[in-house]
């Protein structure tokens, strides 16, 4: 069982080698890959220092297509599994190894992390989302439990492991604007078995959020048409 | 009698309008023919263009044309079809564009994508044959020196 933890950064130099340490620590079977999404400060140098193979994409491209560089490496390079995380240190490593642990043993094929889900709210005395997280994360929450017919809680979490038919779908198809929420309804549309795990979640450890109110909003309009969108996509048959 | 109505049904052009815009098409066509010679525009992308041309020149041509598709439209001021059709044509073309900025942009994406695993996987490679010793141990002083 070959297993790759990957870990999308954009000028996260202060937080991502305490990450990497972390994940070294606690997942130190997995091959580790940073993918710098057009970093400008020394996101990339302070990775390879920690120790980790780093794949630099030549400008900022976002998000979505960092993670799907990821799934692609993992795809290409043969690994049975592999998760994410943010690399601003909220996602402590420990808890992507119990992601993974459900993966490898095949309960499904994508497992999400989860801050709000009842298990993780108790255990979570130091996570606190501001108010536009919380409004956004309960709109999101509900649309897109409607378009899936599946609970969840956590659509934006950042925090994944996942097997290879999730890599191979990912890595073809991977909204580059909107990629946690559309992700997981794609997923779910064909077919695969989606999962979300309680976990434990920190503050920020370093950098700060890109959400302001307005931006926020602007998100959620985005988000709301990109899941409407997605409604009448086709189900393309797996491929691999 | 309403100017209004006397209008209606009927296309004022002049010879001498009718010749600027004739001249003008034909200048455009030219101008993209200099463009498709000098690399600057890929035929592809120069075929809608064309078309364009042949119908600003059909309209200087044949200004009964314009009628017949007025009539069809049911629109009754010919001017008001003119511009309905120019402004349909360039929101067209402006979708077209979109459309084809996405599949550039998705293009774009995924080179990078393969261009930075490439390079990744050529480092890994690198530092695996350098010292003779794995990554991982190479680079322990490394994580100790952050821990630290």
């Amino acid at each position: 069982m070959r297993t790759l933890v990957f870990i999308p950064a954009w000028n996260e130099e202060a937080a991502l080698p305490g990450v990497i340490a972390d994940v070294r620590k606690a997942i130190p079977e997995a091959d580790l890959l940073v993918v710098d999404d057009g970093s400008t400060d020394a996101t990339a140098e302070r990775a390879r220092e920690a120790g980790a193979l780093v794949a630099s994409l030549p400008f900022n491209q976002g998000l979505g297509a960092a993670l799907q560089t990821g799934y692609l490496y993992a795809l290409r390079n043969g690994y049975d599994a592999c998760a994410h995380l943010d690399a601003d240190g909220q996602h402590p490593a420990e808890e992507v190894a119990r992601l993974l642990a459900e993966v490898t043993a095949d309960r499904a094929d994508l497992v999400i992390g989860s801050r709000y889900h009842a298990g993780a709210v108790a255990a979570t005395g130091d996570y606190r989302p501001t108010f536009s997280r919380r409004v956004g994360t309960s709109v999101f929450r509900f649309f897109l439990t409607l378009a899936t017919r599946q609970r969840f809680t956590d659509t934006t979490s950042g925090m994944r492991a996942a097997n290879r038919r999730v890599m191979s779908l990912f890595s073809q198809r991977y909204s580059p604007d909107f990629a946690e929420i559309e992700s997981l309804q794609l997923a779910v549309r064909q077919g695969l078995r989606v999962e979300e795990l309680p976990v434990r979640m920190l503050e920020r450890a370093g950098g700060s959020s890109f959400l302001t109110p307005l931006r926020s909003a602007f998100f959620i309009f985005k988000g709301l048409v990109v899941l409407l969108v997605g409604q009448f996509r086709p189900r393309h048959a797996e491929t691999e | 009698m309403l100017p209004f109505a006397a209008d209606a049904g009927q296309v004022h052009l002049t010879s001498q309008t009718r010749i600027v815009a004739a001249v003008l098409a034909l200048f455009f066509m030219l101008m993209i023919l200099e463009l498709i010679r000098r690399d600057r525009l890929q035929e592809r992308y120069s075929v809608i263009w064309f078309v364009a041309g042949l119908g600003m020149l059909a309209g200087a041509a044949f200004p009964g044309l314009l009628e017949v598709v007025a009539n069809l439209m049911g629109v009754r001021n010919t001017n008001v079809a003119l511009f309905s059709i120019v402004l349909l044509l360039l929101l067209g073309l402006a979708l077209n564009f979109s459309v084809i900025m996405s599949r550039q942009a998705a293009q774009i994406t995924r080179l990078a994508q393969e261009r930075a695993i490439e390079k990744a996987l050529a480092e890994k490679r690198a530092g695996a044959n350098g010292n003779g010793a794995s990554g991982e141990e190479r680079l322990e002083p490394e994580k100790e020196r952050l821990e630290s």
